[in-house]
């Protein structure tokens, strides 16, 4: 296909453009009377509702702190209820790092550079978010245990086997995530420095 | 006219613009009739603040192209997209098969492009000046030129592979 033809396709796909029927009456009454809510807001919604629900594990860890015995248990829970108040401001943090710029001011550059340098920060407070998130579950097993009365000791091979096991999945995990994330950053990178020079 | 007959007849003079950004942006028709809304919503809350000091064809190309952008985090959250499917069954009753190819093939082709390369071979294709394009950009007219030519060029082998393998 040489330039030319493309140019012919481009307009081709300008006169079906013309005929589409996406537009409505409706639509623009919606937007101009205010009843639009702009979708690009998706994403703030879905991290609220998880900083609830982490919040509402802080209180419970907390509220059943007095039934748990042992010392070490006892730090694993304060470190539990730290790291449930925490992941959210990281979260909240990932998600703040990915706000606009004004759409109607900002050259188209300048809104491409911007979105990739706040993706790659998201990025990058996402992957200590799945980090901290990891270890979070390891402290949260034999602390809810001893909240449920059950002693993991007692379970056979709980510390030698079960836990270490666990412990290895946790890892290979992390090292999965991680590796893709770094793939999504490097790729992030490259875009960067090509549209650049 | 008041405010809101002003945007209606601007919307509706240019709603084949906004349609093109949108299926440029998008892979599926949900996400292209979603980010074609959000682009109308986008243009409505800048339209006050929009003076005659840009051209109106500037402002409205710009807060499209830079709404797509933003958008690509809701929908598949990639910069890079798969081809798009532009309806073809709705359209091949009207358009013979090699015409509808062709556009299939232009489509899927620039949205192999880098995000900015896309923003001005589309912008390129719209017939608009350099001046133009460097004033929605953010680069210079000359480097409009250049980029141009090397997109011209990516198109070009792209194209030709993609068709030395169909034959």
């Amino acid at each position: 296909m040489e330039l030319e033809e493309m140019q012919n396709a481009w307009n081709s796909l300008s006169q079906r453009a013309e005929k589409q029927d996406v537009l409505s009456n409706k639509l623009l009454a919606k937007v101009t009377q205010h009843r639009y809510h702009s979708k690009l807001n998706k994403i703030r919604y879905a991290e609220f509702a998880g900083t609830l629900v982490c919040y509402a594990g802080a209180a419970y860890v907390s509220v059943h702190l007095t039934q748990i015995e042992a010392t070490y248990l006892q730090v694993m829970a304060r470190l539990s209820v730290a790291l449930l108040l925490g992941l959210p401001i990281l979260s909240l943090a990932s998600v703040r790092a990915m706000q606009r710029v004004p759409l109607s001011s900002a050259t188209h550059l300048e809104t491409i550079n911007h979105f990739v340098r706040q993706k790659m920060m998201f990025q990058k407070l996402q992957k200590l978010n799945v980090c901290f998130g990891l270890l979070l579950m390891l402290l949260c097993l034999p602390v809810l245990a001893a909240i449920q009365g059950k002693d993991l000791t007692q379970v056979p091979d709980f510390w030698t086997g079960i836990f270490p096991l666990f412990v290895l999945v946790v890892l290979a995990f992390a090292y999965w995530v991680l590796k893709s994330y770094n793939k999504a950053l490097n790729a992030m990178e490259n875009t960067l420095s090509d549209m650049n020079n | 006219m008041n405010r809101k007959d002003q945007f209606t007849q601007v919307i509706k003079e240019n709603k084949g613009l906004i349609f093109k950004v949108a299926a440029l942006y998008t892979n599926t028709i949900q996400d292209r009739n979603d980010l074609y809304q959000e682009i109308v919503y986008q243009l409505w809350k800048s339209f006050g603040s929009f003076n005659q000091q840009s051209k109106l064809s500037t402002w409205l190309y710009r807060v499209a192209l830079n709404t797509a952008i933003y958008h690509l985090k809701q929908s598949k959250r990639r910069v890079d997209t798969i081809p798009l499917d532009l309806e073809a069954d709705r359209f091949s009753e009207e358009h013979d098969r090699t015409e509808e190819e062709r556009i299939q093939l232009l489509y899927a082709q620039i949205q192999q492009l880098n995000l900015l390369e896309r923003g001005i071979i589309l912008l390129y294709l719209e017939g608009k000046s350099y001046e133009e394009i460097a004033a929605i950009i953010g680069i210079t007219a000359s480097n409009v030129g250049t980029r141009i030519s090397r997109i011209k060029e990516k198109l070009r082998t792209q194209i030709t592979k993609k068709q030395a393998v169909w034959n």
